[in-house]
This record gives C-alpha cells, sequence and structure tokens, in this order.
C-alpha cells in the first residue's frame, strides 16, 4: 500500500475511533496498535510497552503532575480571594480598575497555579459577583474572568509549552521566557479594554441617570481605606515572592525545569499549610486525589499520543504530509494562517495536549522551512488554543463562569467575551508583525548572559514609572470625578 | 490548564457506579489503597527534586539519582491510577456524538466502547509482561550513572494496565448483566 493510502485509512481510523466515544488515551493507542501490526515487522509490535515507557520517561514531562499539584494546592486554598481582594484595594481609584485588578489578579494567579479553570474559579468566584455589585454588566464581568482565566496557558509554567518543548524539540526555559512578553501584552490589552468598556458602560448609566433619575451603582464612588490596602497584603505576598522564586531559580540556572515543578509543589504545600493551616491528611487528600486524576487521565493521552506519532513517523505518513506541504508552496503567510486555522478546528474535538502531540511532526517541518522561529510559533499556537477556551463549541472557561455564575445567560456570557476573542486575534497579529515581542527575551537572558543587577535596576525603574503612572491617573481622575 | 485538560472536572462528575458485587469491592479496596499510595509518590517526587536542588548547591553533592528516582515515582503513581480513574469514567473522550444518540444506542455504543479499550488495555499489559520478563532474566538496567534496574518501573507498569483491563471489563459485565448504576 502506499503511504498515501496508508496515510488515510491512519487518519480515517482515528476520527472514527475518536468520535465514537472512545476515551482519547485508548483510541489513540488502539489506532496506533492496530497499524502496527498490520503494517510493521512483528518485533517492532513486541516493544510497544516499551515504546511506551521510553517516550514517557523523560523528567521534562513528568514535571506536569508537579506543576499540577502546585496548581491544585494554591487553587484550592484562598489564595485567589486574597490575591483579589487585595489587588481590588490597591486600584480601585482608577477607572475600571475594579475590573483590571480582576485581570491582574487572574494573571498573577494563573502564573502561580498554572490552570485556566482553576483560575477562572477562583479569582471568579470573587470577582464576578463583586463586579456585578458595583453595576458592571453581567457579560462584561463574566468577559473578564473568562479571557484572564486563559493566561493559564501562556504564563510559565504551562504544561502546553512543556508539551510543546518536547515535541518541536526546543528549550523549554527559551520557550518559558518566549512567552512572557506576549502575556504582558495580552494583559495590557485586557486591562486597557476593561477600561475603555467600564467608561463607556459608566457614561450609558449617568445619561441614564440624568435623563430618568435611574441611579446605577457604577456611580457610586468606591471608599476603601488604607487599612484594606494592608489587610490581606501579609497573605498575599508569600505567594507572589513565591513565584518570583521559582521563576529566578530557574531562569538563574539554579533549578532545570522540572526541579522547579518539585520545588514549587513542595513550596506550595508549605505556604498554603502555613498560611491558611491546610495540613490534616484529610484537607489535603482532595487536593492530592484531585492533582493524581487529572495527572493520570493526562499522561494517559499524553504516552499515547507518543506512541501515535511514533507509528505515523515509522510509517513515513507525517514526513509525506510535511512533503506535502511543502511542495504546495504557499506564501510563508498562507502557510502559517491555514496552519493556525488547523489548530483552531482540531481544538474543537481535542484537548491541546494531543493537537500538540499528533500534529508536531507534520505542521513543524513545513513552518521551519518556511523560516518560522519555532520558539516564537509555540508562543503563537498556545494564544491560538488559549481561545479555543473561550468560544464554543468547547469553551471550558464559559462553563466555568456559568457555574460560578448561573444566573448570567449564557448568551450573555459568550458576547462578553467575544472582544477578548477579537483582542486575541490582534494579539497574535501583532506578534506575526513584531515578532520580538517574544523572541527578545529569550534572546536576552539565553544568549547573551543575564546581568542580575541590570534586572534589579530595570525592575525599580518600571515600578517607579507604574508608580508615577498610578499618581498621574488618581490625579487626573480626582479632578474629573463625577459630583456624588 | 486547560490546556483543554480539565475537561476532566467535567467528566468525573459522573455518577459514581454503586458496588455490588465482592469483585467490585475488592477492585474498590485496591483502588483507595493504590490512590493513597501514589499520592504520597508523587509528593515524595517532588520532595526528591527539591532535595537535589538543595543538595547541589548547598551541599555540593553531584545530584545523579534524582531525577531517575522521580520518574520511577512518578511513571508509577500514573499507571497504577489508571484503573482508578477509570471507575469514575476520568478518562476523557470526545461527546459531541453522544449527546444525538438515543438512551439505548447510547448503551450498545458504551459495551462496544468499553470492549475495544478494554482489547487495547489488555494487550499492553500483556507486552508490558512480557518486557517485565525479559527486563527480569536479562537484568536490564537505566543508562543513567545510577543504574537503576529497570523491573522496578516495568513491574508497576504491568500491574497498572492489568489493573485498569480488570477494571473496565468489570464496568462491561456490570452493564451486560444489567447491574449497572442508574444515575
Amino acid at each position: 500500500m502506499s503511504v498515501l493510502s496508508i496515510g488515510l485509512l491512519y487518519g480515517g481510523a482515528t476520527l472514527l475511533v475518536m468520535f465514537s466515544g472512545m476515551p482519547i488515551a485508548f483510541a489513540l493507542g488502539a489506532v496506533a496498535t492496530l497499524f502496527m501490526i498490520a503494517f510493521m515487522p512483528a518485533a517492532s509490535v513486541d516493544t510497544i510497552a516499551q515504546n511506551v515507557y521510553e517516550e514517557m520517561a523523560s523528567i521534562t514531562l513528568l514535571s506536569i503532575p508537579l506543576f499540577i499539584l502546585k496548581g491544585a494546592a494554591i487553587g484550592r486554598s484562598r489564595a485567589g480571594q486574597d490575591l483579589y481582594g487585595t489587588l481590588h484595594a490597591w486600584m480601585h481609584r482608577i477607572p475600571g480598575g475594579l475590573g483590571i485588578a480582576n485581570v491582574f489578579a487572574c494573571a498573577l494567579f494563573a502564573a502561580m497555579a498554572g490552570s485556566s479553570p482553576a483560575t477562572c474559579s477562583a479569582i471568579g468566584s470573587a470577582g464576578i459577583p463583586e463586579m456585578r455589585k458595583r453595576g458592571y454588566s453581567g457579560g462584561f464581568a463574566a468577559g473578564i474572568i473568562a479571557a484572564g482565566g486563559t493566561l493559564g496557558i501562556l504564563l510559565p509554567p504551562s504544561i502546553t509549552m512543556i508539551l510543546y518543548a518536547v515535541a518541536a524539540e526546543q528549550s523549554l526555559g527559551r520557550l518559558f521566557l518566549a512567552a512572557i512578553g506576549p502575556a504582558f501584552l495580552l494583559v495590557a490589552m485586557f486591562a486597557a479594554y476593561a477600561a475603555w468598556q467600564f467608561l463607556r458602560e459608566h457614561r450609558r448609566a449617568r445619561a441614564l441617570h440624568e435623563r430618568t433619575g435611574a441611579f446605577s451603582e457604577l456611580l457610586r464612588p468606591d471608599e476603601l481605606t488604607l487599612r484594606d490596602k494592608f489587610a490581606l497584603l501579609p497573605r498575599v505576598l508569600p505567594f507572589v515572592i513565591l513565584l518570583t522564586g521559582v521563576m529566578i531559580a530557574l531562569y538563574g540556572g539554579y533549578a532545570t525545569p522540572s526541579e522547579t515543578a518539585g520545588l514549587g509543589a513542595v513550596l506550595a504545600l508549605l505556604l498554603i499549610a502555613s498560611i491558611y493551616s491546610v495540613w490534616t491528611p484529610r484537607e489535603l487528600e482532595p487536593i492530592l486525589t484531585a492533582t493524581l486524576r487529572e495527572s493520570t487521565m493526562l499522561m494517559f493521552i499524553i504516552g499515547m499520543s507518543l506512541l501515535y506519532s511514533y507509528v505515523m513517523s515509522y510509517l513515513h505518513i507525517s514526513q509525506s504530509a510535511a512533503q506535502w506541504i511543502v511542495s504546495l508552496e504557499l506564501s510563508r503567510w498562507v502557510l502559517l494562517a491555514t496552519i493556525l486555522l488547523l489548530v483552531v478546528v482540531l481544538g474543537f474535538f481535542l484537548p491541546p495536549v494531543s493537537i500538540i502531540l499528533m500534529t508536531a511532526p507534520i505542521i513543524l517541518p513545513p513552518l521551519k522551512a518556511a523560516g518560522f522561529d519555532l520558539i516564537w510559533f509555540g508562543v503563537i499556537m498556545t494564544i491560538v488554543m488559549e481561545m479555543g477556551l473561550i468560544h464554543p463549541p468547547v469553551g471550558l472557561n464559559l462553563f466555568v463562569i456559568k457555574n460560578i455564575a448561573p444566573d448570567i445567560p449564557l448568551a450573555d456570557v459568550i458576547w462578553g467575551v467575544v472582544p477578548f476573542v477579537a483582542l486575541m486575534i490582534v494579539a497574535v497579529v501583532v506578534l506575526s508583525l513584531v515578532p520580538d515581542i517574544s523572541t527578545w527575551l529569550p534572546h536576552k537572558v539565553m544568549d547573551t548572559g543575564v546581568d542580575w543587577m541590570q534586572v534589579v535596576r530595570v525592575t525599580g525603574y518600571g515600578c517607579a514609572l507604574i508608580l508615577a503612572a498610578g499618581f498621574l491617573i488618581r490625579f487626573a481622575v480626582k479632578r474629573s470625578a463625577p459630583a456624588r | 490548564m486547560a490546556h483543554g485538560i480539565e475537561i476532566v472536572e467535567v467528566a468525573t462528575s459522573a455518577p459514581p457506579v454503586v458496588y455490588a458485587g465482592p469483585v467490585d469491592r475488592v477492585l474498590a479496596a485496591v483502588n483507595h489503597a493504590v490512590v493513597v499510595v501514589s499520592s504520597v509518590a508523587l509528593v515524595i517526587a517532588a520532595a526528591v527534586l527539591s532535595y537535589s536542588v538543595f543538595a547541589r548547591y548547598f551541599l555540593h553533592v553531584p545530584t545523579d539519582w534524582q531525577d531517575e528516582l522521580s520518574v520511577f515515582l512518578i511513571v508509577g503513581a500514573v499507571f497504577m491510577s489508571g484503573a482508578a480513574v477509570q471507575v469514575r469514567r476520568g478518562h476523557i473522550g470526545i461527546e459531541a456524538v453522544v449527546a444525538i444518540m438515543s438512551t439505548r444506542v447510547n448503551a450498545v455504543r458504551q459495551v462496544l466502547v468499553d470492549l475495544a479499550s478494554f482489547l487495547f488495555c489488555a494487550f499492553f499489559a500483556w507486552k508490558s509482561f512480557t518486557l517485565l520478563h525479559e527486563a527480569l532474566v536479562e537484568g536490564y538496567h537505566s543508562t543513567t550513572t545510577w543504574e537503576a534496574p529497570l523491573w522496578i518501573p516495568y513491574s508497576l507498569m504491568a500491574v497498572g494496565m492489568s489493573l485498569l483491563s480488570i477494571q473496565i471489563l468489570a464496568q462491561v459485565t456490570a452493564a451486560l448483566v444489567g447491574r449497572r448504576a442508574r444515575p
């Protein structure tokens, strides 16, 4: 049989078995095994177990359960609410400050916990009721949280990126660094949109108030005291320090990515034990069991996806498909757009982990041949898969929101999310035009070596700049504050 | 991290299976024990990796066995708890078609899918046992400086996949004899 017909058969069999509702892990494994029996020498069928073990027994891949453990530990404590409360107290004077505080809280929490749905439910359960109490429309509030939650798979440490690094044979540390610039870009865009939308809703409410005298909570100025600002700080700071400490351990070269995962998990467990006194076996059990269940499910899919792509490459299916794409001689951007579209469509059915492992051998060689930086593409692909979390038909984050705030109609939630999906598309375009946003940082850190004094200096300038901007905004808002 | 991953949260909301027969009860007890031990293994792996950073930077001891030990612990934990995840149907699949099927057709589909899953897992378990046998007879070691015997992770993989196969088979039989718990 020709490679083409085997390839078509392979794809067809996979679709059929997947849509039968068979668990993804077993489906991939079963299809791979069947094709091994049919088309490969008997000796290779005998080594199937060894094959899976050897592919899985990489400490980089196996750091995934540890990152999940860290996320579960932080996600199930009150850290989310406290973080959100603190940010709100510090930012409430900025127009739309409450919304912006939610975006920032999502970003910080996502970086600590590394999980989108966990971020949505941790920040959203405190943030959505508060925003609605303050007069934000339901859709807007839901949109902020759903979109903020997606930052989880972009900010390091993200499981999606670990898999991409393994599949594309790229440096994980470099990939993590490459995601930081784009993550900041997205956070800034989300925050700017939150402020703009707040001002729009605010203006509308004021117009209505002047016309009909109807009062909206949006018009009531926030009153939070200095005490509120400092009350939660002692509980929040340790987590932020944990986050930065682990990052420094990783990028300062003190620890490998997998050691960082272990360290992060241990420190997170110690923190929730000391700050929220979660330490008895009974309290830890749900955290550990949830971690184990999720990790097992995920690692089975990963292991079988690896077997699946091994068979695909042994039978020359991936190579031929890649060659075929190259031979189409599409222009660079058409190629990129087509591949991203493929990722979006696959995202309707498959979790990102299997998309990455199954498609990498096919889509990466043509991209490389077209001169794209594979680290950069990893970031782009991650953002595109992030979008899949907030748009139908899968839109996992939407369901999490629906759980926290059942009274917001699903249509409102979806409409509230649309602007954020648009912003993400804009971000992808911006990153394509200015790839330096992503590639500058890893280049600077990994290729030229880090001058830590300079890092401290730049951080200092950054903080001073943010403070100055804060005071300016505060001053401007005070002068233009509407009469009570 | 969804990574689309957390679909598990949705998937595990399936009703828990009621344990009727003695086989189910034994399996449940085994799974519970496995989950407890595996959870502890994960925490130990995290501690071992943390120790590795500490040892290298403060004690100036070469770190050669920590990565490998963590791999064994995590691989073991994952393969051993495959069955415990299957009990609550925690291995996610694409549910798009399921939604448009009638209950009767769906029940038949479920049995067929489970049978196929069982065949694959049993085949995998069998190959794992032959691999384990080979590793024991030939005395396979890892290629690292630690030279850990490979029968340790292989045996965990073999036992875990067997447990998983038995679990799926138990679910199929339960469905066939109509003892399946109604939601």
